[in-house]
């Protein structure tokens, strides 16, 4: 049996690194009495996985842990548990048991949905610039990769992109996220600055959900 | 203007590890600011990673906490791209949990580990825009010192209003409660010093005046009448560690700290007396925590934090009455939790090895050991009871045992030391060598790693040395170089030392007097800071401030004491009495030894302590 467990990361934590991240999910599964999975092997870890790595500095309200449990436990009693032993910026919002067949939800995730703040001198002309580059069938922008910068078409990639209708300087966007895929919303604001012709700075991005195949959530999915 | 958090939170993603300034921890303490009476800010003065790692600050953040009318929050020095941000879109300092600035705290309570972490007590309160000296500060935060350098903390005492000498267990709670009583009568900050004059362990600087004779050493110290000043400090002392407060939570950082894990203290003090050693003097007596509490708290906090190490602290684990039991206990009750039990390598009884090594696979990191001096005459000079048979037989049974790394400590200017001492450390690393080779080749673990760290010797008030000269600079280099050139003769060994110049003004700081403070404040206006990590540390500032202020750094690191001075911490007592230290300075100049005292007193003079070795 496994427990797919939805967490947060509000602000004051934006700096927990994945790395960090890993470390203190171990921790916090240590204080919690949830008959969690061990690995096996020299140096024995919880078994847990993460749906999707965050970058520094981003805040979410959509992180998944999957944890592989040694016992049959109910999701109130995960919920709870895990609620206990996370910091008060972590919130836990539910958890789900899911079945040991089930796929990782590493592999499972497609896209996520992002709000995305920015500054800029001319924040019109940026909502602006939404509809022209929603209505182009390719946008070609420079990827940074692991070995140098990469041509990548990105609007294949962009599924949704809308303004965010409360006044605030911030786009609603969906985008890919899987492994051979995936738009990071610093590009996506890089490009959308520059074709409207100014730039957009002090980017702060909140996951607000992953999805799956057929644009489920994950947690429904 | 938008508040202190809202700015801090605007720096963090220009710097580098913005995580240490982050906090909202797991096991951080929040409380409500209206429902408090006293705002502590405990000021680590360092950064967070070495604050976070420290003991005392754990056991103190506890104890205030337990208070209702108390919250205690962490403080820390901000790393020097963080403190140039602040300057520049003037942050002040701030606390860790509430981002709160300094300047509103009641008490600001700093711990003295170290003399090079001076200059960053003045950059705390320079960022924090509180005025350095006492004097200046009718209002506002009171400033409090504790930790090993309180017990000569001269050089800081016109920056103080107050130092806590001993433990703080008890003593903290006891300022605390007269602090709430005076908030409530509205009584001023030189009323609240009189009231806690009386207490055992307070020490108010400026209700002493001090006399110097012409030659520049300390004539008197007189406590001001109608101050409550006592004509000695002694300091405060928990008999009974069993009872006494020690933290059942902890916080856990987020990013690597420098000690991640948990930490229990099993004993305080230590007695086998080696004589350069101040924590042995200034901790006596030895106080063990009983195995029943050991364990009881170790279960809480192994709950608590989900760490997966214990590690074992005191001065010398290996001299815990019962060991063996705990390690024991420990180690079987932890196996099926997987929570790793580190223990000091030495003095364990083979059953725990056993033990150990069913269950911990022990990592077989570098056998450290510290025998200090090269030769026997010196290590019985400085009462290093050590032999070379017992080096020899712990790194053989190593070497058997599979391992192949050996770190050896040493210090360099010991009193009376000669080159003879400096090539009998290359004569030992030569031997612990030749050991490791006569293990049969195909038994042996390949790789054999020997290394020879050398530190400089600093002498350090209420210690038998306090009477001695650090060696001049020329001549410890001269040394190291010997020394240098001696190992590099003797295969497979690494060799690190550093410069004496950080040793030196360690030296000047450790023994310094009231005028040293003008010092202190020069060098930190002229950029000194961090100057325990070499790359900050400048002893050109350093000198110069010397010079600007009129002040010989030698007079106070180099010169030998006579019998008879007055030294400036001598208003103090940390239990082992001057004349004990003087006698033990003249055996040391014998190379007498002096026993353990667990085989028997030597008459130190803990025992004019109530409850104290009974
Ligand atoms: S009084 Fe005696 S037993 Fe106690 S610490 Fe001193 S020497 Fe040791």
């Amino acid at each position: 049996m496994r427990a797919w467990v939805r967490i947060g990361k509000k602000n004051r934590l934006r700096y927990v690194s994945h790395l960090d991240m890993q470390r203190l999910m171990q921790r916090a599964l240590n204080r919690t009495t949830l008959p969690f999975a061990w690995s096996q092997g020299f140096n024995p870890h919880p078994v847990m996985s993460f749906a999707s790595a965050m970058a520094m500095g981003w805040t979410s309200e959509y992180e998944i842990v999957d944890i592989r449990m040694a016992q049959d436990v109910t999701a109130e009693q995960v919920t709870k548990e895990m609620a206990g032993a996370l910091p008060p910026d972590m919130p836990v919002y539910e958890a789900r048991l899911v079945d040991d067949r089930k796929g990782a939800p590493m592999a499972l995730v497609e896209s996520a949905e992002y709000r995305i703040l920015f500054e800029s001198p001319d924040p019109e002309a940026v909502f602006g610039a939404i509809q022209s580059y929603m209505g182009e069938e390719h946008v070609i922008a420079m990827r940074k990769t692991k070995t140098g910068e990469k041509e990548a078409d990105i609007r294949p990639m962009t599924y949704a992109l809308n303004r965010q209708e409360d006044g605030s300087n911030a786009v609603i966007a969906r985008l890919a996220l899987t492994e051979k895929a995936t738009l990071k919303p610093d590009l996506l604001m890089q490009v959308l600055a520059s074709r409207a012709g100014t730039q957009a700075e002090g980017i702060r991005v909140h996951r607000l959900c992953l999805f799956g195949a057929g644009g489920v959530p994950l947690m429904e999915l | 203007m938008c508040n202190v958090s809202d700015r801090v939170d605007g720096l963090l993603s220009r710097v580098e590890k913005p995580s240490r300034y982050m906090g909202g921890e797991f096991g951080s303490v929040m409380k409500d600011p209206e429902k408090v009476d006293i705002r502590y800010a405990f000021l680590f003065p360092d950064t967070y990673e070495v604050g976070m790692s420290h003991l005392g600050m754990k056991i103190l953040y506890h104890t205030i906490n337990k208070r209702e009318d108390a919250w205690c929050e962490r403080v820390f020095c901000p790393w020097v791209d963080m403190e140039q941000l602040m300057r520049e879109e003037n942050v002040p300092l701030f606390s860790h949990e509430s981002r709160t600035p300094l300047s509103e705290f009641d008490f600001i309570g700093v711990t003295l580990q170290y003399e090079m972490s001076f200059t960053n007590i003045l950059s705390a309160l320079d960022l924090a825009g509180i005025p350095f000296r006492a004097e200046d500060r009718k209002n506002g935060p009171i400033l409090v010192g504790g930790g090993p350098c309180a017990y000569n903390a001269e050089p800081l005492a016109p920056f103080f209003d107050f130092f806590d000498i001993g433990d703080g267990e008890r003593s903290t709670d006891e300022y605390l409660d007269i602090y709430a009583a005076c908030k409530k009568e509205g009584a001023s900050k030189e009323e609240f010093l009189k009231r806690i004059a009386a207490l055992q362990g307070v020490y108010v600087p400026s209700f002493y005046d001090v006399e110097y004779n012409a030659d520049g050493t300390v004539d008197s110290y007189t406590p001001r009448e109608g101050t409550g000043a006592k004509p000695i400090v002694y300091k405060a002392l928990v008999n009974d560690l069993t009872a006494a407060d020690y933290p059942d939570k902890l916080i856990v950082p987020f990013g690597e700290v420098i000690h991640d894990r948990i930490m229990l203290e099993i004993f305080r003090g230590c007695t086998r007396g080696c004589r350069f050693c101040q924590a042995g003097m200034l901790y006596r007596p030895v106080r063990e925590r009983s195995m029943e509490r050991l364990l009881e708290l170790a279960d809480k906090l192994v709950a608590a934090t989900g760490y997966d190490e214990i590690s074992l602290m005191s001065l010398s684990s290996g001299d815990y009455s019962c060991l063996p039991e705990l390690a024991k206990e420990m180690v079987l009750k932890y196996r099926e939790r997987r929570v790793r039990i580190s223990l000091p390598s030495l003095r364990i009884d083979s059953y725990v090895k056993d033990t150990l090594a069913e269950t911990q696979k022990v990592k077989k990191t570098a056998l450290t050991l510290a025998p200090e001096a090269g030769t026997q005459r010196l290590r019985d000079v400085i009462n290093k009871g050590v032999t070379e048979e017992d080096l020899m037989r712990a790194v053989g049974d190593a070497f058997d045992e599979g391992w192949s790394a050996v770190k050896l400590y040493f210090m360099c200017g010991l009193p009376t030391e000669t080159d003879e001492d400096i090539d009998g450390i290359a004569d030992l690393a030569a031997k612990v060598r030749d050991r490791y080779f006569r293990v049969p080749k195909g038994q042996r673990a390949p790789g054999l790693r020997i290394t020879v760290s050398v530190s400089v010797f600093v002498p350090k008030p209420f210690t038998p040395f306090e009477w001695a000269p650090m060696l001049d600079m020329d001549t410890v280099i001269a040394r190291q170089k010997r020394l240098k050139e001696k190992l590099s003769a003797i295969k497979g060994v690494d060799f690190k030392y550093h410069a004496p110049d950080v040793s030196y003004i360690e030296a000047v700081l450790a023994r310094g007097d009231r005028r040293c403070a003008d010092v202190l404040e020069t060098a930190y206006r002229s950029g000194c800071r961090f100057d325990s990590w070499s790359e900050f540390f400048s002893m050109d500032k350093w000198l110069d401030a010397f010079r600007a202020c009129g002040l010989d750094p030698d007079f106070y690191a180099l010169r030998p004491r006579d019998e008879g001075e007055v030294f400036p911490w001598d208003v103090l007592d940390c239990g082992v009495e001057k004349r004990y230290l003087l006698s033990e300075w003249k055996k040391a100049l014998r190379a007498e030894t002096t026993r353990d005292c667990r085989k028997g007193c030597t008459g130190c003079g803990m025992k004019r302590y109530e409850g104290a070795c009974v």
